[in-house]
């Protein structure tokens, strides 16, 4: 039997999915380690025994072996990473103090944006002092202005030598328009140097604007150190246990790429986890013939979204980690702080829910650890969502006595109402928060989303799934068995990824003829690219990871002036300025349909800022998961809908993974270990041939449907 | 990153107000959805606009208002343009017909409710049926809307005519139907036409987002209960900010700032202002300021309003919904005539940048003095942050050979503030713009006909104080890829440290302009020579030179100010100082002479740093200390070094921690303590020919306990008169 694996590292457990070519998956959880490692290991030796395999005949029998991890994260929030020096143009010290003035901003929350003292609460990635100016220019053109000398280039490696830095990042202004000066850089660091890991702009964030290029680069190289010392460890503790086939890792854009590109760029797999979470509802998405998704996560103290439309997941090109803004594509998700352990408060007689969170120490009242602030979990309790002899699996017992007490004094008396009114209360403020975010993630993009499929995962998901669907009108949602383990999922069965950017300005008249001297260039360019992409896909991992090719090319382009600019698919061979043409057509369409007909005003003249080509390796062979678990009845529970003063009676049943085929009506529970999918009075379960929940609400129900 | 304010938090329990019944969920649940239109109506903004003040540097604003121009909501917007749209809706209110479903209206007029013509404001009416329930509101600054000068920022204008198109209130949008005739008109005044158009287009999409997000929830909830939300978060903010207020001392703060050059003349022109507190109520009185200017620098009544809520919102806003409510228990009270409330025809084009971020100083100064005397909140005492913008304005043909104008935010980089619980942030802003930013050079290279030598921070430049303020930023320029250009380049704080700190803290550096002309080099010569550590010919250009050309190869190069420090240098940790020369941010010199911290191979020299602090102390008061400050001693803290005592006849009087007696009867201290004349330039501070700087010591310890920027023909003010 061939296995396929996945495993994501979070906080507290370490999953693993794996799936057996019998049609056989499960989903195992190992507590995480601090040296991540010990975690992954553990996980694996679950899988072996759970498919009664010795580990070492589990690792040979592997395909594929897929990794999240949030190493390169922690390094960089707990400022744990390598000492790193950055040398950049004579001038432009300060570039990483001064943050484009935003940088003070970083990490707060809006709560505490409106509070001054808040500001500046992280430090530049490379302190002041080991930033090194160099003697050198090149404008905007590419130009060589000033040029640089060889003496100036052993004047600052003097310096560097001097510093005791593991990792030195190279960011020049204009790197992008011209690389010389940084390469020439990097070849006298790497001669002199051979221990130190170094990071070029041009290379690592190939982007205009110095400030996010240099941040990047600088973490990337603070990063560079500490996570291929961890992959390498991490592959050599696989391999000595029989693994044969390089590990991939999941990157921010969400696709995998192997561990030697990581170790090269490891800033490009930051929000791995996050990422992969996406990609695994895109896949059973693309399954389930979808291709407008929503996918959240509620899990203790955050609500994330990504969405997903003509099945593929809607990109940011920017983030902010800790004090350091990343330019590297990333899936967009969204988030707030909003989850099962946030805190209900009265506050001049109004409810609200979070942002604070109970977190899990001391956690919701009815965990029974101190906890003494009701929260979402204690008003699910009370409600008759959760179960207090059934939860997390079984492994814990619940306090409802303590959950309604709490709610009791701190929410429904002040608010003059009953503990079950008050606790309906705070879920209806929580769902509809949850709802707010849902709505901006799609209504500002110029998306419906009643258009949209709902996918749930996160412990407290399948359990809200309904409400948030109700809210926004949409009509099904999808519970999917391996939801508590879905970013593994992902890193398990994602595409192979590359994507190769690169800056280009070019001012487009609004009205007047393109010329032909300037699409040239551009067409050029792209040929490169799309070469540069094919190659890189090719490169790297198993043979049988190489399945078939797609690439797609895009353009940047936006109004002149304008700050967001809309990724604009171009044809193969850009090679006329008619073909140019088109391509600003088609983003005036994209932009119309964003921003409303009559938007477009081609008066203010076109800009096109840059060129990107994705290519992508989709992997050979379905995974189709064998037939499984008949639901099993457990009983009926009260549970509230939407009057507080009337529970509904629910049939409760319990499975794990189901069988295709099963159909339950709602109201009812279905408990997995880990998570309860509610459905909702007139609503339908169906089980899909993957053994996926997919739940159609009741339309005449349909009172939310609102924008 | 940008979003909307905060929800509340921090209150006391209280039982739901009075009034007509609304469940409290449903208000959050409203609440919240409100907030979160706000957001949308920004996304919309940002996405939309070609400015680079709005989508670079959040310079603008967007709101959702009652019928009678109250805002009920806000992003995290420039503090300063929160009254303005309602100014204009009060204005159709009262002079205009009742407006209809789908209309918008476009105004900039500062004698209605702008700060001055750059800011393009737009409303419309939001109904549920035939009833108005709200105005959707947004505004911007927009770079260019005509006038003598490029920018409409003109610096010899003498009435407000020469300055631009001016809109009272004109339907744009007339029952959803764009009237193009008229934006054919107001396109054609600006030398920017595409530009401003694009923005006119922002705005309708904008109150469009608004104006479908609010239909849906008025259908879903109600439109009375949606209304009422409104009413009572704005109650609700009141409420806090009434009980905020509560919390500071009764009595009064007198303060005053000053700005040079009123574009014809370096006049000096002061902003005065007497705050009132008394119980829950702040009255602002700005009668003491002088005379309007026959120049650009006047604010309007609107004005005054826009700079003392710049001001109000940051600094009392914390941890509140910021909308109306935070400005109900304030009366701002002035005469017409002040170079505060202009009246027309003045000239006021620069006027965001000259009297309205004066005003915002001395309101951020009076309110931080009020808060560092409540026990509650004196933590949260601030210095001023950035108190001035310098403008670098650029206009003529670009690379590309088209007309081109430049409105560089660069200068937002000023340092910010010391708060007494910690430093303020290099580079940190003005208060007033809550979420700044500043374009990468880059960017700014590849649009406009620029070469940048340096951006960075320029060292030395904070205000020095037990907490530092934070370093000045600066930047040095020529032109590529033309023959030329015209600046404009203009400010206040050339000549006036406005930065002012708290308690012994210094001001921050003032503003230094320079220019070198290029005398036949060009731009790569002049680019190798700066590399190699040559000084062109530097020329200062003072406050306000105005319009002049430039060509690549001439170099202009400004400093912006620091933030004021908070408390006595001397008190500053030796180690933090060191920590600040590692940085290279302090250089040693200026650790020595200011801090009297002295460095040997860059660790403390513990010894000769306390003999050094010591000459300084006995050089302040002419004698050796005689006793040290006890921040143990009793009464109530005035600040760090202060204490205000009530004697056992009842009687109050202000000592210093180290038991000097500074005053009896009242909080007048100054009249106690050691107080000298003092020389700045240590500090890259440079006054105008009509101040002086005092400082004021402890006669015991020798402690700073406050620097004073006043006339030089007066005494400093005594700032306060409390009545606790």
């Amino acid at each position: 039997m061939r296995f396929r694996v996945g495993t994501d590292v979070g906080g507290t457990f370490t999953d693993l999915w794996v799936y057996g070519d019998d049609g056989r998956q499960a989903v195992l959880k190992a507590p995480s380690t601090a040296d991540i490692i010990g975690g992954i290991l553990r996980a694996v030796e679950l899988a072996a025994d759970h498919f009664e395999l010795s580990v070492e005949e589990f690792c040979a029998s592997i395909d594929r072996f897929g990794h999240g991890t949030t190493a390169g994260l922690n390094a960089l929030l707990t400022s744990s990473a390598a000492p790193t020096a950055l040398i950049t143009t004579a001038g432009f010290r300060d570039t990483l103090e001064i943050g484009r003035l935003k940088r003070q901003l970083a990490g707060l929350t809006e709560l505490e944006i409106g509070d001054y003292r808040n500001r500046g609460r992280w430090p530049a990635v490379v302190p002041r002092q080991l930033v090194f100016e160099i003697g050198e220019r090149v404008d905007s053109a590419g130009e060589v202005v000033v040029p640089l000398e060889r003496s100036e280039i052993d004047r600052v490696l003097d310096l560097v030598a001097a510093a005791e830095v593991e990792a030195v990042a190279v960011a020049t202004l204009w790197s992008v328009a011209n690389p010389e000066h940084e390469q020439r850089i990097a070849a006298a660091l790497r001669e002199r140097f051979p221990q130190l890991f170094v990071s070029l702009s041009h290379e690592v964030a190939p982007a205009v604007g110095e400030y996010a290029r240099m941040s990047t680069t600088a973490v990337n190289a603070a990063l560079g150190p500490v996570m291929s010392a961890y992959l390498r460890r991490l592959d050599e503790a696989l391999r000595q246990r029989g693994l044969a086939v390089p590990v991939v890792v999941m990157t921010s854009e969400g696709g995998v790429v192997s561990a030697d590109v990581v170790s090269d760029q490891p800033v490009s797999v930051l929000m791995s986890g996050p990422a992969a979470g996406v990609i695994a509802c895109r896949e059973i998405g693309h399954r389930l013939g979808h291709d407008k998704l929503l996918t959240v996560d509620v899990g203790g103290t955050s609500f994330d979204v990504g969405t997903v439309v003509k099945g593929e997941p809607l990109m940011r090109s920017r983030l902010t980690i800790g004090g350091a803004d990343i330019q590297r594509p990333a899936i967009d998700v969204g988030t707030i702080g909003a989850g099962g352990g946030s805190i209900a408060r009265v506050r001049d007689g109004a409810l609200t829910v979070g942002p604070f969170s109970a977190g899990a120490r001391p956690g919701p009242v009815c965990y029974g650890r101190g906890g003494t602030e009701p929260t979402a979990t204690d008003a699910d309790l009370v409600l008759g969502v959760l179960d207090e002899e059934d939860f997390a699996g079984g492994t814990m017992r619940l306090d409802r006595a303590a959950a309604a007490d709490a709610i009791e004094e701190r929410v429904a008396k002040p608010l003059g109402l009953g503990v079950l009114e008050a606790a309906w209360g705070i879920r209806q403020v929580l769902d509809s928060k949850m709802a707010d975010l849902l709505r901006s993630v799609t209504i500002e993009k110029g998306h419906d989303p009643r258009e949209f499929v709902l996918f749930a995962g996160g412990g407290q998901g399948p359990s809200h799934a309904w409400a948030l669907c109700r809210e926004l009108g949409i009509r099904t949602f999808v519970v999917t068995p391996t939801a508590t383990g879905q970013s593994a999922f992902g890193t398990g069965t994602c595409e192979l990824k590359r994507t190769v950017s690169r800056p280009h300005y070019l001012r487009l008249p609004g009205d007047g003829e393109i010329r032909a001297e300037d699409v040239a260039p551009l067409a050029e360019k792209l040929a490169a690219m799309t070469a540069e992409a094919e190659a890189a896909s090719t490169a790297g991992p198993a043979q049988g990871e190489r399945g078939e090719l797609t690439i797609r090319r895009t353009a940047a382009i936006r109004y002149r002036g304008q700050a967001h600019h809309l990724d604009v698919p171009v044809a193969e061979e850009l090679s006329s300025p008619a073909a140019l043409g088109k391509t600003l057509r088609c983003f005036e369409e994209q932009y119309e349909a964003l921003y409303g007909t009559g938007s477009a005003f081609r008066e203010a003249g076109f800009e096109l800022t840059g060129l990107r080509v994705l290519a992508s390796r989709r992997l050979d062979g379905q995974v189709r998961p064998a037939a499984r678990d008949e639901l099993e009845p457990h009983g009926t529970r009260g549970v509230v809908f939407d009057d507080p003063l009337k529970p509904v009676d629910c049939q409760v049943h319990r499975t794990a993974f189901p069988a295709p085929g099963q159909t339950v009506s709602g109201p009812c529970l279905v408990m997995f270990p880990g998570q309860t999918l509610v459905v909702p009075p007139g609503a339908v379960a169906r089980t899909d041939e993957l053994g996926d929940f997919v739940v159609t609400l009741d339309d005449t129900e349909d009172e939310g449907a609102s924008r | 990153m940008t979003g909307t304010p905060a929800p509340v938090k921090n209150v006391n329990d209280q039982p739901p107000t009075t009034g007509t019944a609304l469940d409290p969920i449903q208000y959050e649940i409203i609440r919240n959805r409100l907030l979160a239109v706000t957001e949308e109506m920004r996304i919309a903004l940002q996405s939309v606009s070609g400015s680079p003040t709005v989508t670079e540097a959040s310079d603008f604003f967007t709101g959702l208002y009652l019928p009678d121009g109250e805002f009920a909501t806000m992003g995290f917007q420039v503090a300063h343009e929160a009254p303005p749209v309602g100014s204009l809706i009060r204005h159709i209110n009262t002079n205009r017909r009742a407006p209809r479903a789908g209309d918008m209206y476009i105004g900039n007029d500062p004698y209605v409710g702008a700060l001055h013509q750059n800011d393009v404001q737009m409303t419309g009416p939001v109904f549920d049926g035939d009833r108005l329930v709200a105005w959707a509101g947004v505004m911007a600054h927009e770079t260019d809307v005509g006038g003598m000068n490029f920018a409409s920022w003109c610096p010899t204008a003498t009435e407000v005519y020469q300055e631009g198109l001016r809109i009272p209130a004109v339907k744009l949008v007339d029952q959803g139907e764009l009237r193009d005739d008229v934006l054919e008109m107001i396109v054609s005044a600006s030398r920017l036409p595409a530009s401003l158009g694009l923005d006119i287009r922002a705005f309708i999409a904008t109150i469009n987002v608004a104006t479908e997000r609010l239909h849906s929830l008025f259908a879903r909830y109600g439109s009375d209960v949606v209304a009422e939300v409104m009413r009572r978060m704005i109650t609700a903010t009141e409420r806090q900010t009434r009980a905020r207020l509560a919390k500071l001392p009764d009595g009064q703060v007198h303060v005053r700032d000053f700005l040079e050059h009123d574009g014809h003349a370096n006049r000096l022109y002061a902003v005065d202002l007497v705050a009132t507190k008394t119980g829950d109520r702040l009255t602002l009185d700005f009668g003491g300021s002088s005379p309007q200017a026959p120049g650009f620098i006047n604010a309007t009544r609107a004005g005054l309003r826009g700079g003392v809520t710049g001001a109000l919102i940051p600094t009392l806003g914390f941890e509140l919904a910021w909308n109306e409510g935070l400005l109900r228990p304030i009366d701002i009270v002035a005469p017409d005539g002040l170079v505060c409330t202009a009246r027309h025809p003045a000239p006021v084009g620069s006027a965001t940048v000259e009297t309205i971020w004066t005003v915002t100083n001395v309101v951020q100064r009076a309110l931080n003095l009020l808060l560092s005397c409540s026990p509650e909140y004196a933590e949260r005492g601030q210095a001023v942050s950035s108190g001035t913008m310098a403008t670098f304005n650029l206009g003529g043909t670009n690379q590309f050979g088209e007309r081109f104008g430049l409105h560089s935010l660069d200068p937002l980089a000023g340092g910010s503030g010391a708060f007494a619980s910690h430093d303020g942030i290099d580079a940190g802003g003005p208060v007033a713009v809550p979420v700044p930013a500043i374009a990468d050079v880059e960017s700014n290279e590849q649009v406009s006909p620029l070469l940048y030598l340096y951006r960075r921070l320029r060292p030395d430049t904070a205000g020095a104080g037990a907490r530092s303020g934070g370093h000045s930023g600066e930047m040095g320029l020529t032109l590529r890829g033309v023959t030329g250009a015209n600046a404009l380049v203009m400010t206040h704080g050339a000549e006036v440290p406005n930065s002012v700190g708290l308690f012994g803290g210094w001001p921050g550096a003032t503003v230094r302009q320079r220019f070198a002309p290029g005398a036949g080099r060009d731009d790569e010569d002049l680019l190798r020579e700066h590399l190699a550590g040559a000084e062109p010919a530097w020329q200062e250009l003072g406050p306000k030179p105005g319009e002049f050309p430039m060509r690549p190869g001439d170099v202009f190069a400004v400093s912006w100010q620091g933030g004021g420090g908070w408390g006595d240098p001397l008190s500053r940790a030796p180690q933090d100082v060191a920590a600040d020369v590692e940085r290279g941010v302090v250089s040693a010199t200026y650790a020595e002479q200011v801090y009297g911290v002295v460095l040997t191979e860059g660790a403390v020299d513990e010894e000769r740093t306390r003999e050094r602090r010591l000459a300084v102390r006995t050089e302040r008061i002419g004698a050796p200390p005689v006793a040290g400050a006890d921040p143990g001693a009793p009464g109530h803290a005035l600040g760090p070094a202060l204490r205000l005592v009530r004697t056992d006849t009842g009687d109050v009087e202000v000592h210093t921690t180290a038991g000097a007696v500074l005053s009896r009867g009242s909080t007048h201290w100054r009249s106690g303590a050691v107080s000298r004349r003092i020389d700045p330039g240590a500090h890259r501070i440079s006054l105008h020919d009509e101040l002086a700087m005092t400082a004021h010591y402890c006669p015991l310890s020798g402690e700073l306990l406050s620097v004073d920027v006043h006339l030089r023909a007066e005494e400093p003010l005594d700032e306060l008169s409390l009545t606790l």
